[in-house]
C-alpha cells in the first residue's frame, strides 16, 4: 500500500507510525478536520445511519477507483468508465427484467464491461494509441451504444436483483463489502505480486521495463479489462440500488469524479506512483464532502465547486509540500 | 586572399581548474577550408563554443574580419560574421525553409511578415548552397542533408564570413556527404573561411587546405595539407610526440613521453599469455583487408616472445623517468599496424630508438605494442581487473557462447563474429558507428533484417527482449536514464525487477528471498549505500549503473550472454572498476560471454580480451592480445572513415571457423 512512499526512501521518522502515515497522506488530516467540522455543524454527520449512507455512496466510486488508479500508475488512463457504468447497469437490469437470475444478470454486465475494456486495451496497449483520445472517444461511443440498445429507461428489476445493492452481509451493505474486497485485492496486488512491481516499473519508465524483459502490453491491457469490469459492476450495483437504469444519464460525469478521487489520493497522472490507501482516502474525502454539504443544505452548484477546488488545492498541496518539508 | 578572415591567438579556457584550451592559435584566411582534428576531449568543442560566444575565453583574442575581440557574446559572434553549424542542427522542424532562414530576423511589411520577399531571398540562398528544396517545404519533411543546407543558407543570410561545421557528415548518408563536400568547395570559392571539424581523415584529405590537430587543449600539429600523410595526422591525433608547428621530427619533447607511456600502458601485461591463446594475433585483421590475418599469422607468435625483454626495458625506462623512446617507437609501430602496413610476418623486435624514421614502414607492430604493455607505470588497479581472469595459455579453446552470422539490422550489418565462453569482447567505434544498434538488435529491442544468432549450439530468433532473456541474453542499455533506471522506485525493485516473477511462489512475491538476493548482489557489487528501500534516483551514477547491472547478475536469471552498452558512462572511477570486476567475474565464473560497446578506448583496453572495431555499421578490424592498445583503437577508427569498407570474412573468430 505504501510501497511507493517506502520506495521514495524518505528518512525514517522517530515519530509514531501514525504520524508517518499522516505525513505520507496529508489527506488524512484534511479528512479528519472536515469530518470534525461537519459533525460540529450538523450534529448528525457521525451518526451510524449517515456514515453507512456515505459508505454505500462511496462504494461504487471505490470499486472503479482502485483499478483506475492501477491503470494510471502504469501510465494509462480510462475516461470511458462513466459510460461503461451506464452500459453495465442497463445490461444487468435488462437481464434481470427478462427474468434471468441475478447472477446471470451481473455476469452479463461484467462481460459487457470486459468487452469495453478490451477494446480500450487493444487500442491503447497493443496499437499504441493515446489512452486519453481512445477512452475519450469510447466515453461517447459507449454512451451512444447504450442509448441505441436501451432507448427507454429500464426499471422493475425484481427482488432478486435488489439483493445486490440492498442486502447486508454481517450488518454491512453488500456494495461496501464488495468495495472493501476490491480495495484489499488492489493493495495486495500492488504490494505482493510481481504484477504490482511491473505496474510501477511500466509507469516509471516504459522503455526500461521493456528492456528488463517485462511484458509492457499485457499488464496494462489486463488493467483496462479489469477497469471496464469494475465500472460495469458499479453500474449493476447502482441499477440495483435505484431499481432503474437510464441510458442517457446513468453515470454521466462519473469518470471525472472517479479520476478526481484517484488524483486526490496522490496517484500521479504521469504514472509511476500512487497507493491504494491514498485512493481510499480520496474516495472517502469526496464522499464525505458531498454528504456533509448536502446535510448543510448547500446547493449542488456549490458542492460541485467545492469538489473542483478540493482537487486543485490537493494538487497544489502535493506540489508545494516537498519544498516546505 | 591573404587577409585572414579568422585569427585566433593564444586562446585559453579552463573549467574549474581543468584546462580545456591552453593557448590555441588558429588562422583561417578567406577562401580556405581549415580542418580541425583531435579526439574527444581534445578541446575542439570548447574552441568552437568560445568562437560562438557560448562562454568567454580566459585569455587570448578572436579576430574576425578585421576586428579583434577578447570576448564575444552569441549575438556579437553572429554580428561579426561567425556561423556555426552544430552536429545537432538548430532548425525548427515545424517551420518552412524560408521561415527557418529568417527566424529571428523576419522581414516585415506593415507589421506583418513579408512571406513573399522572404521566400524570394530564401530561394536565392538555397540556390547558392545548391539545395534541392523549396522555400515553402516544411523542414521536418526534409532529409538530414537538406536540413543542413538550410542551416548553411541561414548562415549566409546573416552574411557570415566564417563558417564552422562541426562533424557535418556524422548524420549524413554517403551520397549526402559527397553533396555536402561539393557545397563546401563552392563556399570556399565564394570566399568564406571554413573551419571543418571532423573525425574522418578521408574528408580532410578531400577538402582541407590546412589542418590543425588539437590534443589536450593545445595545438599538437598545424600544417598546410599539401604533403600531409594520414600517418602523420593520426600520429598527431593519438599523441605521439610530433612536435610543434614546425613539424619537427625525432626530438620528442619530454612532456609527451609520460603521456605516451600512460596511454599505451593501459593495456595489461597479463594479456601477453593471450598471445598464444586460440583467438589471437594470428587473426588480428588490421583495418579492413581480410587477407591480413592469414598473412600475419606466422610471425606473431615469435614476435610476442621477442617482445618480452623489450617490454621490460620500456618499463624500466618509464619507471625511472628516463626518456620513453621505446614508447615513441611503439606508437609509430601501432599506427603503421592499424594502417594495415605492418603485414610483414617477421617482427624484427621493438624499435626502441628515437621516434624518428617516419618513412620506415614499421614491421614490428606487435612487438612494439608489447613493449608498451610493459611500459605501464606501477601496477594499476585497472590491470588488476583485467588480470582477475587471466586466460591460461594452455587452456583448450573455449567453445563459442554467442555466434553472430551475417546479422543485419537498421543501420548496420552484415556483421559476423563469435564470443567464446568466458570471453569479454569490446565493440569500439565512434558515435553512430552502429555499436548500440547491434547490441539492441541482439537483444530484440530492434528488428533484425537478416542473419542468424546462436547461443551455444542453439539457434535463436529474437524479436522481443523477453525472447532474448529466455535465450539467456541480457542487455545493460547505454542510456541509463532513458532505458535503464526507474528513479522513483526502490533500489531493490531496480536491482531485482526481472527476478521478482521467477522468485515468486504461486503468484505471490517471495519477499524474504527478494531481500536476500538483493543483499547478496548489493554486497557483491559494493553498492553504496546498500539500502534496499532508497529510491534509485538518489544514488550516484555509478551506483545507479550497478543497480541496472544487478538485474542480470543477481543469479536469478541464467545469463549466458551479457551485452553492455557504454557500461561506465557517467560513472566515477571507483564504481567503474567495481563494474568491470563484476562483469569480469561473470565471464570467469559463470562462463558467460560478454559483449560490450564503448567509445572510451581506455575502457576497452581495461575490460576486453578482444576488440572489434566498428565503423559504418560494419566490423572493420579486430584487435586482441598485445595489439589491443588505446593508440591502436584510435588509429583504427580514425582510419576507417567513410571509405568503402571491405567485407570482413564471415567467420573471423575462433570457434566459428
Amino acid at each position: 500500500m505504501t510501497t511507493v512512499d517506502r520506495a521514495l526512501g524518505r528518512p525514517r521518522a522517530f515519530a509514531p507510525v501514525g504520524l508517518t502515515v499522516v505525513r505520507r497522506h496529508p489527506l488524512i488530516a484534511v479528512l479528519a478536520v472536515m469530518v470534525l467540522v461537519f459533525q460540529l455543524a450538523t450534529g448528525s454527520f457521525l451518526d451510524a445511519s449517515n456514515l453507512s449512507g456515505i459508505a454505500t455512496d462511496a462504494a461504487t466510486l471505490a470499486i472503479v477507483a482502485v483499478p483506475l488508479a492501477l491503470l494510471v500508475i502504469s501510465g494509462y488512463l480510462d475516461l470511458s468508465v462513466g459510460s461503461t457504468l451506464a452500459l453495465g447497469g442497463l445490461v444487468a437490469g435488462w437481464l434481470a427484467g427478462q427474468g434471468q437470475s441475478p447472477v446471470v444478470a451481473v455476469l452479463g454486465a461484467l462481460a459487457a464491461g470486459a468487452a469495453v475494456g478490451a477494446v480500450n486495451g487493444v487500442l491503447c496497449c497493443y496499437l499504441g494509441l493515446s489512452a486519453f483520445i481512445v477512452t475519450l472517444g469510447m466515453l461517447t461511443a459507449v454512451r451512444g451504444l447504450a442509448q441505441q440498445l436501451f432507448p427507454l429507461p429500464l426499471s422493475g428489476f425484481g427482488s432478486g436483483f435488489a439483493w445486490l445493492g440492498g442486502s447486508r452481509i454481517a450488518g454491512v451493505a453488500a456494495p461496501v463489502v464488495i468495495a472493501g474486497l476490491v480495495l484489499v485485492a488492489g493493495a495486495l496486488f500492488l504490494a505482493l505480486t510481481p504484477g504490482g512491481r511491473h505496474v510501477f516499473a511500466i509507469g516509471v519508465n516504459r522503455e526500461a521495463a521493456h528492456l528488463s524483459g517485462i511484458n509492457i502490453r499485457r499488464t496494462p491491457f489486463a488493467l483496462f479489462v479489469v477497469t471496464g469490469v469494475a465500472a460495469a459492476l458499479a453500474g449493476a450495483i447502482k441499477a440495483s440500488v435505484l431499481d432503474s437504469a437510464v441510458a442517457g444519464t446513468s453515470g454521466a460525469g462519473f469518470e471525472l469524479t472517479v479520476l478526481t478521487a484517484v488524483l486526490l489520493g496522490g496517484v500521479a497522472l504521469t504514472g509511476g506512483s500512487g497507493s491504494v490507501l491514498g485512493v481510499l482516502l480520496g474516495v472517502l474525502f469526496l464522499g464525505s464532502l458531498q454528504n456533509g454539504l448536502t446535510l448543510l443544505n448547500v446547493p449542488t452548484f456549490w458542492q460541485q465547486m467545492a469538489q473542483g477546488v478540493a482537487l486543485v488545492a490537493g494538487a497544489a498541496l502535493a506540489y508545494f509540500a516537498p519544498r516546505t518539508r | 586572399m591573404t587577409e585572414p578572415s579568422l585569427r585566433i591567438r593564444g586562446l585559453s579556457k579552463s573549467f574549474g581548474g581543468v584546462r580545456a584550451l591552453g593557448g590555441v592559435d588558429l588562422t583561417v584566411p578567406m577562401g580556405q577550408v581549415h580542418a580541425l582534428l583531435g579526439h574527444n576531449g581534445a578541446g575542439k568543442s570548447t574552441l568552437i563554443k568560445c568562437l560562438g560566444g557560448a562562454f568567454p575565453p580566459d585569455a587570448g583574442t578572436i579576430g574576425v574580419g578585421g576586428r579583434t575581440y577578447t570576448r564575444l557574446s552569441p549575438r556579437e559572434s553572429i554580428a561579426a560574421g561567425v556561423a556555426i553549424i552544430f552536429q545537432t542542427l538548430s532548425v525548427v522542424d515545424a517551420l518552412t525553409v524560408a521561415e527557418n532562414i529568417f527566424l529571428g530576423q523576419e522581414w516585415t511589411r506593415f507589421g506583418r511578415i513579408d512571406r513573399k520577399a522572404q521566400e524570394e531571398v530564401a530561394a536565392g540562398l538555397l540556390e547558392r548552397v545548391a539545395a534541392r528544396c523549396s522555400p515553402r517545404d516544411r523542414v521536418g519533411d526534409l532529409p538530414m542533408g537538406q536540413r543542413q543546407l538550410v542551416e548553411i543558407a541561414k548562415a549566409l543570410s546573416r552574411s557570415a564570413s566564417v563558417l564552422v561545421l562541426d562533424e557535418p557528415t556524422a548524420a549524413l548518408s554517403g551520397a549526402e556527404s559527397d553533396a555536402l563536400a561539393e557545397r563546401v568547395e563552392d563556399l570556399r570559392a565564394q570566399g568564406l573561411a571554413i573551419v571543418y571539424v571532423t573525425h574522418l581523415l578521408s574528408e580532410v584529405e578531400r577538402l582541407a587546405d590546412a589542418v590543425t590537430v588539437l590534443r589536450d587543449g593545445r595545438v599538437a600539429h598545424h600544417a598546410p595539407m599539401t604533403g600531409q600523410t594520414r600517418r602523420e595526422l593520426v600520429r598527431a591525433i593519438v599523441g605521439r610526440a610530433v612536435g610543434d608547428e614546425a613539424g619537427a621530427e625525432g626530438s620528442a619533447p619530454a612532456r609527451e613521453h609520460g603521456r605516451g607511456v600512460h596511454a599505451g600502458s593501459a593495456d595489461a601485461t597479463p594479456r601477453a599469455p593471450d598471445g598464444t591463446a586460440p583467438n589471437e594475433p594470428g587473426e588480428v585483421a588490421g583495418v579492413g583487408t581480410p587477407s591480413d590475418g592469414p598473412t600475419e599469422a606466422p610471425g606473431d607468435g615469435p614476435a610476442v616472445e621477442q617482445a618480452k625483454p623489450d617490454a621490460d626495458r620500456a618499463l624500466n625506462a618509464a619507471v625511472s623517468g628516463a626518456d620513453g623512446e621505446g614508447v615513441a617507437g611503439t606508437v609509430e609501430a601501432i599506427v603503421d599496424d592499424a594502417a594495415g602496413e605492418a603485414a610483414e610476418p617477421d617482427g624484427l623486435g621493438a624499435r626502441d630508438r628515437t621516434g624518428g624514421d617516419t618513412e620506415d614502414e614499421g614491421p614490428a607492430a606487435t612487438v612494439g605494442a608489447t613493449a608498451t604493455d610493459g611500459g605501464r607505470p606501477p601496477a594499476e588497479q585497472v590491470v588488476s581487473v583485467a588480470a582477475r581472469t587471466p586466460r591460461r595459455p594452455d587452456a583448450p579453446p573455449a567453445p563459442p557462447r554467442l555466434t553472430v552470422d551475417g546479422l543485419c539490422g537498421p543501420g548496420f550489418g552484415p556483421v559476423s563474429f563469435a564470443v567464446a565462453e568466458g570471453e569479454r569482447v569490446g565493440l569500439y567505434g565512434l558515435m553512430g558507428s552502429g555499436r548500440t544498434r547491434l547490441l539492441e538488435t541482439l537483444f530484440g529491442g530492434r528488428r533484425a533484417t537478416g542473419g542468424a544468432v546462436r547461443v551455444g549450439e542453439r539457434a535463436v530468433v529474437i524479436t522481443r527482449p523477453a525472447q532474448a532473456l529466455a535465450a539467456g541474453i541480457a542487455l545493460v542499455p547505454g542510456d541509463r536514464r532513458r532505458q535503464g533506471l526507474f528513479p522513483t522506485l526502490s533500489a531493490q525493485d531496480n536491482a531485482l525487477l526481472p527476478a521478482v516473477r521467477p522468485l515468486a511462489r504461486n503468484g505471490v512475491r517471495a519477499l524474504g528471498a527478494e531481500r536476500r538476493v538483493f543483499e547478496a548482489v548489493a554486497d557483491a557489487m559494493g553498492l553504496r549505500p546498500a539500502r534496499p528501500k532508497l529510491a534509485a534516483g538518489a544514488f550516484s551514477g555509478g551506483n545507479q549503473q550497478k543497480l541496472v547491472l544487478a538485474r542480470w547478475i543477481n543469479g536469478v536469471h541464467g545469463v549466458d550472454v551479457l551485452l553492455l552498452d557504454e557500461p561506465s558512462q557517467g560513472v566515477d572511477v571507483g564504481a567503474r572498476q567495481e563494474i568491470h570486476q563484476v562483469v569480469s567475474s561473470l565471464a570467469a565464473e559463470r562462463k558467460a560471454a560478454v559483449l560490450f560497446a564503448s567509445s572510451d578506448p581506455e575502457e576497452i583496453v581495461a575490460l576486453a580480451d578482444r576488440c572489434l572495431v566498428v565503423a559504418g555499421g560494419r566490423i572493420v578490424g579486430e584487435l586482441s592480445g598485445a595489439r589491443l592498445t588505446e593508440q591502436a583503437l584510435l588509429s583504427a577508427v580514425h582510419q576507417a572513415g567513410t571509405d568503402p569498407v571491405p567485407p570482413v570474412s564471415p567467420s573471423p573468430v575462433q570457434g566459428a571457423a
